[in-house]
């Protein structure tokens, strides 16, 4: 496919991030450090129990500290917002709790003073009379008849059609449920010649992104206001915070700076609400700044039960699956239910499997809101699926590789939904594992109380559709670019991968390209940075803009060189024709303008192709514009007197289309093994009665270096897909996929225990290994 | 965090008097890295802080003492004593210790005084130190007083340290040239995790045989303590696998492990079982 390009010079080339100077020496902007003059700092305080009516709320005493300036709550929120509920699936979550409080840790009011640590006191001394109500934290419990109910009727938002058929629905704590539906599973099994049935969980992790969440709020002119937010979607910030204050969008203009990490935790309304009200009330900017400890309660990675049964021939061929998953939504849907439906559709995995029959409920519950964490909810499908394909192997005698090649959904196939698969090289992923896992040669167990093992896994996502994102590129009277677009660089070196293409199309270097940060007076829409959507989707749109501006610049070099339009191309900085004429693109400004000055603009959109899926079936000829393909292998040792596992070799492997910058793609892949490794070994929200006991990284441990196995690699296979700028699909959600069943399935091959809940911490690892072996430990 | 008062004195005595015998508010800090994560998370609420910071050219170092050993001052910081060659040459069970003790970033700034005076029964040096017959002294206006390690820590959080004393330095006896020694730190969470069970191990050979022997666990039981059967046990036992496990059942067998998120009672159990057997070993 390379010879589609024959002559790429930016693109496939490892070149250094564009602010990594700026990031080293500490000059690169972050919201965080961000101070207005006159500012407010607001800190909030919190509800207490999981679940209760609010009798009563008395501020005397956080009023009457010295320097405080004020204390909102709910009442004063009505006061600028008659409607109070926000969120991008449904319209749930009150700024400030309003009647009721749906779990622990939510904002009941907010203090208001010059001095953040003045504010923080007298938040304590807001004092709350709660009614508790009985609460429910477990999914499966909570979607079964007669649970405590946490919403009095469901409130879909208007934006998603597909969800208007649920408002008003009461008593139930199923926000969603989807359904996907091919063939008869039912007879499916009562044909094959062995069924399996298993039930897998995963627990509550959360992003523990290191600049926590920070939102500020100022007026500006006469009726606008400005939000400066580290936020992955400030096009949704301003459409949401426009609908709440009956506002139209161009009165608010919100805007953000690099971001130190998001994974999905800034996503959609954080704190922007807040801040927004409270400037609107005290008509100064306002400040609003989580704590790391704070963010526990803010949005987690959804804990799910997932159950599966598969039929297969003796063979085997997987002839028929059911999977029923229940997504435990917390709280407040926040975009939970699309977790729920856009991951829920590929339970399945990437097999190619006759019948099947996956049913999803996003469920709520009186946990802290879940979301979207890196991977949607696919990690957790993940690790029931191919869990259960090496339990299945390993009972028919299969080897583990063996059997998900005879079982893949490759090119051309059709997926559960009906969509013919387009861009799935799962042969190709497959192939790379087995040669980087030595798969085929005798593998040493160990002995002793160290025992070895290795395992592999694969998963599939669908990227998120539809969605749709629009960039400029405009180009400057001295003949410089920049890119305006609403692509949040969190980290993940979107800057530097968008520049690498438009440098592509324009002929210039990409240190020369440079990129306006996101704002929404400024930058065009976005969706939003999530869902491995930005390189493919923006990349497009990137695309298409500099091809626009492009074409503008050869046009006017085809008029002031007088040649033919088809002889010019852009390279090497500059507009060439065949015959060897060359115009800078300062000298074609001055030739359109008659002056070094002016602009061009190019614009491009991108919007994929997709088809709504039937509500009944979840069938549809077009679900997503492509597929992710993750796959891992891992090696480790397990301590049988400790049951702590050392992961020796993780190796992650993604189908990525085709690489825009090698490097970053690795470092994509391998970041996201690192913080699945996490979240497989021992990261986990510890709850009692929906307080979270380990809420700080004092308690919460994520991967220190010390922590990563000692070979650990990213991998990557290119096949260009036929939609993606240049071939490039999205990465940054792929290595996610499969590390946890790839360890879970190695832990298998040491010592033969199956764990059917993440996270593998030594004591359940000790705890299952002593009860194989007749023993087992004291409960506690 | 709430409003309080920092002083700054630059003699030991100023800063002694500093202190309020019956005001437990009244704190003296020095590299602050446990007290402010419990002023943040609001568990402590200082009224006055005592910062120890200009006392540094008293109190930091390590010097030999006379009659052997070592004088550690107690605000020298983790890292002093982590690449103190004194140390390495007299306790290299306590530089080793100190490698995976937090990280860099702690140890830069946390002091050996603060380490021993927080009762944290997470620490990793008390035990060690307990089974190197370390002693601590303190200091009030009423005078110095010494402290036996081993009666440092007292129960959760709480040691025998009075409102109004603090510590000026730790004494660390000369070891013998054949003392066996090695502490086992095992974490359930990640590698820089608080230890879920830390096992010091001191013990002394002669013909084949355990002449004395000091074990201490911590992390697991509500503070640092010897485990006074577990060392009957060894005591002439031969230096072999045989003894160590039975010396680990010991241990096992006298502790109350206290559950919490790195694991339960009888996790906690097992892993002093396995670890006293494994730094026995290693000791050897």
């Amino acid at each position: 496919m390379a010879d589609s390009h024959p002559t790429l010079r930016e693109i496939g080339r490892s070149l250094p991030r564009l602010e990594s100077r700026a990031k080293v020496n500490g000059s690169v902007e972050y919201i965080h450090n961000l101070r207005l003059p006159g500012m407010l700092h607001g800190k909030i305080h919190r509800s207490a129990i999981a679940h209760g009516r609010i009798v009563r709320i008395d501020a005397g005493a956080a009023l009457a500290v010295e320097g405080v300036h004020a204390v909102v709550t709910a009442e004063d929120v009505l006061g600028i917002c008659p409607n109070p509920y926000y969120g991008p699936a449904f319209h749930d979550q009150p700024i400030l709790a309003l009647g009721k409080v749906r779990h622990v840790g939510e904002p009941v009011a907010i203090v208001l003073a010059a001095d953040p640590h003045i504010a923080e006191e007298a938040a304590d001394l807001v004092s709350v009379e709660y009614e508790p109500l009985e609460a429910v934290f477990d999914e499966v419990a909570a979607a079964a008849p007669g649970a405590p109910v946490s919403h009095d009727e469901l409130r879909p938002a208007g934006t998603f059609t597909d969800l208007k058929h649920l408002a008003g629905r009461k008593g139930t704590n199923v926000a969603l449920e989807t359904r996907v539906r091919r063939g008869d599973a039912d007879a499916g099994f009562a044909r094959a010649d062995r069924v399996f049935e298993h039930t897998f969980r995963t627990g509550k992790v959360m992003h523990a992104a290191f600049e926590p969440m920070v939102s500020l709020a100022e007026l500006h002119g006469a009726d606008g206001l400005t939000i400066h937010t580290a936020s992955q979607s400030p096009s949704f910030v301003r459409s949401e915070i426009g609908r709440l204050l009956g506002w139209p969008e161009n009165r608010v203009r919100v805007r953000t700076a690099f971001l130190g990490g998001g994974f999905g935790a800034k996503l959609y309304i954080k704190l922007e609400a807040m801040v927004a009200v409270c400037a609107l009330l005290v008509r100064r900017p306002v400040r609003i700044a989580l704590t790391m400890d704070e963010q526990f309660y803010t949005i987690t990675k959804h804990g799910a039960t997932v159950r599966i049964k598969t039929g297969v021939t003796s063979d085997g061929r997987m002839t028929s699956r059911k999977v029923e998953t229940y997504w435990n939504g917390g709280a407040y849907a926040d975009i939970g239910p699309r977790v729920t439906q856009k991951s829920g559709f590929t339970a399945a995995g990437p097999y190619d499997i006759e019948s099947v029959a996956l049913d999803n409920y996003a469920v709520y519950t009186n946990d802290p809101p879940a979301g979207a964490l890196r991977g949607f909810g696919i990690s957790q499908l993940v690790w029931a699926y191919e869990r259960q394909a090496d339990l299945i192997a390993r009972a028919l005698g299969i080897d583990p590789l063996e059997f998900r090649r005879r079982n893949a959904l490759r090119s051309g196939g059709t997926h559960a939904t009906g969509t013919t698969v387009y861009g799935m090289e799962v042969d190709a992923v497959l192939d790379r594992l087995a040669e980087r896992m030595a798969w085929h040669r005798p593998f040493d167990r160990g002995a002793g109380t160290i025992r070895r093992g290795r395992g592999l896994a694969i998963g599939v996502k669908a990227c998120v559709s539809p969605t749709t994102s629009t960039a400029a590129v405009h180009v400057h009277g001295d003949g410089s670019c920049a890119i305006h677009c609403s692509t949040v660089d969190m980290g993940q070196a979107s800057d530097t991968t968008l520049a690498q293409m438009a440098a592509e199309v324009l002929g210039l270097p990409t240190t020369a390209i440079r990129l306006i940060r996101p704002d929404t007076d400024v930058t065009p829409y976005d969706m939003a940075t999530l869902g491995s959507r930005s390189t493919f989707h923006m990349g497009n749109a990137v695309v298409r803009a500099a091809e626009d501006v492009r074409d503008q610049l050869l046009r006017i070099a085809a008029a002031a060189l007088r040649v033919d339009l088809a002889e010019l191309e852009c390279r090497d900085q500059a507009i060439v024709s065949r015959g060897g004429a060359r115009l800078t693109f300062g000298d074609a400004m001055r030739a359109r303008f008659a002056m070094q000055a002016g602009t061009l603009v190019g614009v491009g959109s991108y919007t994929p192709h997709y088809t709504k899926p039937d509500g009944e079936t979840g069938q549809s000829p077009d679900i997503t514009p492509f597929w992710m393909l993750g796959g891992a292998g891992a090696e480790i040792a397990v301590d049988c007197e400790t049951g702590r596992i050392e992961v020796t070799k993780l190796v992650n492997v993604a189908d990525v289309g085709r690489a825009i910058n090698p490097a970053s793609v690795e470092r994509q892949l391998t970041s996201a093994a690192i913080m699945q490794l996490g979240f497989t070994l021992f990261e986990e929200m510890v709850f009692s009665d929906g307080q979270v006991l380990n809420a700080s990284l004092a308690d919460y441990k994520i991967p220190g270096l010390l922590d990563l196995p000692r070979d650990l690699t990213g991998s990557f296979v290119e096949v260009p897909h036929r939609d993606g700028p240049f071939g490039a699909k999205g990465v940054g959600e792929t290595g996610v996929f499969s590390p946890a069943p790839a360890i879970a399935n190695a832990l298998y091959d040491a010592v033969g225990i199956t764990i059917f809940e993440m996270p593998l911490t030594p004591e359940r690892v000790l705890r299952a290994l002593r009860e194989s072996e007749n023993r087992p430990l004291e409960k506690d | 965090m709430n409003r309080f008062e920092l002083v700054e004195p630059a003699t030991l005595d100023e800063a002694v008097a500093l202190l309020d015998p019956d005001d437990s508010a009244v704190r003296a800090v020095a590299g602050a890295t446990a007290l402010i994560l419990m002023m943040k998370a609001r568990l402590f609420r200082p009224s006055r802080l005592v910062s120890l910071r200009r006392l540094q050219g008293t109190l930091r170092g390590v010097h030999d003492e006379p009659a052997g050993g070592l004088r550690i001052g107690a605000l020298t910081t983790l890292t002093d004593l982590e690449r103190s060659d004194r140390v390495r040459a007299a306790a290299p069970v306590v530089s080793r210790a100190l490698r995976t003790l937090s990280n860099v970033r702690v140890r830069n700034v946390a002091t050996l005084g603060g380490h021993l005076a927080h009762g944290d029964p997470h620490m990793d040096l008390p035990p060690i130190l307990m089974t190197l017959g370390a002693r601590v002294r303190v200091v009030s206006r009423r005078g110095d007083r010494w402290i036996e390690m081993q009666d440092l820590v007292r129960g959760y959080y709480v040691t025998s340290i009075a409102n109004d004393e603090l510590i000026a330095d730790v004494h660390l006896p000369a070891q013998p040239a054949d003392a066996h020694t090695w502490y086992e730190k095992f974490t359930a969470l990640s590698a820089d995790d608080w230890p879920t069970v830390g096992v010091a191990v001191w013990y002394r050979t002669g013909a084949g045989r355990i002449t004395d022997a000091r074990l201490a666990v911590g992390a697991a039981t509500e503070r640092p303590m010897r485990l006074a059967a577990a060392e009957a046990s060894l005591i002439g036992a031969a230096a072999d696998p045989a003894s160590f496990a039975r010396a680990a059942d010991a241990a096992a067998d006298a502790i109350e492990p206290l559950a919490d998120i790195r694991g339960s009672a009888a996790y906690k159990r097992e892993m002093v079982r396995v670890h006293v057997r494994r730094a026995l070993d290693k000791g050897r």
